[in-house]
């Protein structure tokens, strides 16, 4: 008997059979309305490295964590600047006059999702004592590395709590029972945290996702497979995960935010306010698809199978283009199709001057003339195609505290002021110039593309510039030691605060995150201060004064903030570029099908 | 022949140490650091400490190069860094999603490639052999990124005759593995249609051949029937030694179609610094080779009667 049939029918009926996802995607594409509320399609280009709040710090994680779990207080989903607002909390919790005992009250009514772990399947509503055991749970030096900074040296009797971890080992310390002596229950719904000193930044660590409360019967019930089965309050519920695929998020019927009732400026305007008051979350399911390559992920979403997507240097350029009045916006065609978004990122580029190097540390003259010699908006718009700001402080403008509230502090391109500073410094074609090297944190193309940016400005003044490129680890190894003359840097906001930025200066983080060495002993002072301050004009007088050091000495190269852009399907609403929430599909609604057939 | 097995296997102890060893040193001394990666900005010298002390990396080298010989040895790699999988999951999920990736254009490759080296050696030097040698050279220049970023662009977005990428288990999972089939046997007919013709026009050459003629046998049946049988043996060398690397995935092809296998671990493992994941490919790779070497001798031994195993 001949076999040839059988194998056309097997070769056809693969060819012709389509899986249940191609079948789903292919009639909805990115989103489809039912009855329970809109479902939409989503990529990131990475697996969770585990979805335990406690035992992660990276952005990946992090979003999805948030999306399963809350957080006693979340950043005002459209507000700028980046604004605490309560989320577990009934109100911001009220400060003891000496400001160092908070008064924290929960919201009544929030249940954890149904779930195995719990008596007969029903989630328990959030009581006290779990936001008393997370925290206790979140300083076992067995669990928490990576995140520990965010209560390191704050709360009573945290950090000896720590030791105790350490010293007893995995899983010795019971942290239902054990006692912290800045950590008290009041009653179910009210608790009370001591800190060592006065610390108003205190607060923005319990917005961080490391920071989720989590229930203590899951913990006790998955042990190690805790990190697969999360069970939280979020505004979703973890459906199907399978590793390096997809995920599927499905609405908790029980959540209890509302979508805010205001914004800044323009999101009326923009319809970002038309379901205000409305009970979250607006989608019915989530699909995440997990796609480490850019080209699929944008194939994807221009086939209309993803809600958006992160746009990288070659399809900006592709499909974007800068209008009149210098904003972004997609080219007509594109136009029709999708539309664009940007957003301020939080971070700051520069080189530091290692000022260990005596060459650099004794000659401000050289450095101010390097700094001058750079076109940093140039650069921006050759290497970046316009997607950046150039910094005049080192805090972004999103963050309160930055150029807007204390003005532009750093140097102008001045390549005629430069090559003339130089001469004053000593050097000219009689003496010769420095020949300096610039460490680089990598060797992309990126990294060599800047890099040669840097060597042809500084050859324009006499400075001969040589690379030496590195990894990741190996470049922070080489400013740990101090073994460099320039080096690259980039510093992303742990919290939306300036004292964040400045103390990359700070006498007392040498090492640690300070790695140009600079230590002055006014600035320090100055750092000292505002460290625990709050956001007032009189912390602004500070910052003014620490920038104003800063431009003086002259310890870096200020570079610029990048411009986060990317593309959303049309018929996606409220979605608003949050960097402090990466993924708020909590609020983000669908106004029609996109329909492309089959 | 069971005393030479044995030796072999023996011999392969040695080899698995020192890849061991060299493994070590290079992400030791070479690599990132996996404590440094994971803190990222945060990487203070406390936190490092205390890392490097979860991790066991605080402890002398020789005792962690001794815990890798013990782990080589009881084949159990511990958990991954970064998301604390435990590495024999990884590496059995993994393998078995790789296999069903590279295993199928495998095979039908080496049919289409022999059939078409065959028929490029009947007609060598002519204008068929000069074209497609021509076409299969230029096929080989080009890169194999290029093939899946174009052939992804241009058939399964532009042409939509596949999904851009994805997988699922089961039947109606394989719809997502036709383009990345189709690209693998395109990639693999340059090199092998090149080495095969060589082999066959070698064989046409040999003693054996004139003889067949000579006893009044056709060209057909000389190359269909003497040549074919004679050139497996360098065929079959060149293709047992490539099975280990269908195990271990095609690293680029996951990436782009999405597909779980042990290759695209590996990448973001090398890209993350999770040093138990790459010391676990690296042996399971070395072991792989040599067990897949070791089997191409005795296969040529088997086919071969000229060849005895001492």
């Amino acid at each position: 008997m001949s076999l040839k049939p059988f194998a056309f029918v097997l070769l056809f009926s693969i060819w012709g059979c389509k899986s249940e996802e191609e079948k789903t995607s292919s009639l909805s594409r990115s989103a489809v309305l039912t009855n329970d509320g809109a479902s939409i399609h989503y990529a990131r280009s990475a697996d969770p490295k585990t979805l335990d709040p406690v035992a992660q710090l990276d952005q990946i994680s992090g979003s999805f964590i948030s999306n399963l779990y809350d957080t006693l207080v979340e950043y005002h989903y459209l507000k700028r600047p980046y604004k605490l607002i309560p989320s577990l909390l009934e109100e911001m919790p009220k400060v003891s006059e000496d400001g160092k005992t908070y008064s924290f009250k929960l919201k009544k009514g929030v249940y954890f999702q149904d779930d195995a772990c719990f008596p007969d399947g029903k989630g328990k509503e959030l009581k006290a004592i779990d936001v008393l055991y997370t925290i206790k749970r979140f300083a076992d030096a067995n669990l928490n590395v990576r995140s520990w900074f965010l209560l390191d040296e704050v709360i009573e009797g945290l950090d000896e709590y720590r030791e105790k971890t350490k010293t007893q080992g995995s899983g010795k310390v019971d942290h239902l029972t054990e006692k912290v002596s800045g950590l008290e229950k009041v009653n179910d719904y009210e608790f009370k945290i001591k800190l060592k000193r006065v610390n108003p930044r205190f607060m923005y660590s319990f917005a961080a996702s490391s920071l989720a409360i989590v229930p203590y019967e899951a913990v006790n019930h998955y042990k190690n497979e805790f990190a697969r089965h999360p069970v939280g309050t979020g505004p979703f519920k973890l459906e199907k995960y399978k590793n390096k695929q997809t995920m599927t998020f499905v609405r908790n019927n029980k959540y209890f935010l509302k979508y805010p009732d205001s914004g800044e400026e323009g999101d009326k305007e923009k319809g970002l306010l038309a379901d205000a008051g409305r009970k979250l979350p607006l989608l019915s399911s989530v699909k995440i698809h997990f796609i480490p390559e850019s080209q699929p992920q944008m194939l994807k979403f221009k086939k209309g199978e993803l809600a958006w997507v992160g746009l990288d240097r070659d399809n900006f350029i592709k499909m974007a283009i800068k209008d009149e009045k210098g904003q972004f916006k997609l080219k007509p065609e594109e136009a029709k199709k999708y539309s664009l978004y940007t957003e301020p990122g939080l971070s700051a580029f520069l080189y530091f001057f290692n000022m260990k190097n005596p060459l650099l540390s004794q000659n401000k003259k050289l450095r101010q003339a390097i700094v001058m010699a750079i076109d940093i908006n140039h650069k921006i718009e050759l290497l970046r195609n316009g997607r950046g700001n150039k910094l005049y402080t080192i805090v972004p403008e999103s963050i309160a505290g930055s150029e807007k509230d204390i003005g532009k502090l750093w140097y102008d391109y001045d390549l005629e002021a430069a090559k003339k500073l130089l001469a004053e410094a000593g050097y000219n074609d009689k003496s010769g110039y420095p020949n300096l090297t610039l460490t680089m944190a990598g060797s992309t193309s990126v990294h060599k593309k800047d890099f040669e940016f840097i060597r042809n400005s500084l050859a324009k003044i006499g400075i001969i510039l040589k690379p030496d490129y590195k990894t990741w680890t190996t470049h922070t190894q080489t400013l740990v030691k101090g073994e460099y003359d320039l080096a690259s840097w980039a510093w992303g906001a742990d919290y939306p605060d300036a004292e964040n930025f400045f103390q990359l200066f700070y006498g007392g983080n040498i090492g640690d995150s300070n790695y140009s060495f600079f230590n002055h002993a006014e600035f320090n002072n100055l750092y000292e201060e505002i460290r625990f301050m709050a956001d007032s004009p009189e912390k602004f007088e500070r910052l003014k004064k620490m920038m104003t050091i800063l431009k003086e000495e002259i310890p870096f190269v200020l570079d610029y903030t990048p411009l986060i852009s990317g593309l959303i399907q049309k018929n996606i609403k409220n979605f608003k570029r949050n960097i402090m929430m990466y993924l708020p599909f909590k609020y983000i609604n669908v106004e029609q099908i996109v329909h492309k057939s089959d | 022949m069971l005393s030479y097995i044995i030796r072999r296997l023996l011999y392969m102890i040695p080899i698995i140490i020192g890849v061991a060893f060299l493994t070590f040193l290079l992400f030791t001394y070479f690599g990132e650091d996996p404590v440094r990666v994971a803190l990222g900005q945060h990487a203070t010298a406390a936190a490092i400490e205390e890392l490097r002390n979860l991790w066991g990396l605080n402890k002398p080298l020789y005792l962690q190069f001794w815990d890798f010989l013990v782990q080589i040895m009881t084949f159990d790699f511990g958990t991954s860094f970064t998301t604390g999988e435990s590495l024999s999951e990884i590496f059995r999920e993994g393998a078995l999603v790789s296999l069903k990736l590279t295993g199928p254009p495998f095979l039908l490759g080496i049919v289409i490639n022999i059939a078409i080296s065959l028929v490029i050696s009947y007609w060598r030097d002519s204008y068929l052999d000069h074209v497609s040698r021509f076409i299969f050279i230029f096929s080989m220049s080009i890169s194999y990124l290029i093939y899946i970023i174009l052939l992804q662009y241009f058939l399964a977005y532009k042409l939509e005759w596949f999904p851009i990428q994805g997988y699922e288990e089961g039947f109606s999972g394989l719809v997502y593995f036709i383009l990345p089939w189709f690209i693998m046997i395109l990639v693999s007919m340059g090199p092998d249609i090149r080495i095969y013709r060589t082999i066959f026009l070698d064989q046409t050459k040999a003693d054996y051949c004139r003889t067949a003629k000579a006893k009044g046998a056709g060209n057909n049946r000389v190359l269909f029937v003497h040549v074919l049988k004679n050139a497996m043996i360098p065929i079959l060398t060149h293709t047992v030694v490539a099975i280990p690397f269908l195990i271990t995935g095609a690293f680029v092809m996951e990436r782009y179609f999405g597909i779980p296998g042990i290759g695209d671990v590996t990448i973001t493992a090398i890209n993350e610094g999770d040093f138990p994941i790459l010391k676990g490919v690296t042996i399971v790779m070395a072991i792989l080779y040599s067990v897949f070497n070791l089997i191409t001798d005795v296969l040529y031994a088997f086919f071969d009667p000229r060849v005895t195993l001492d």
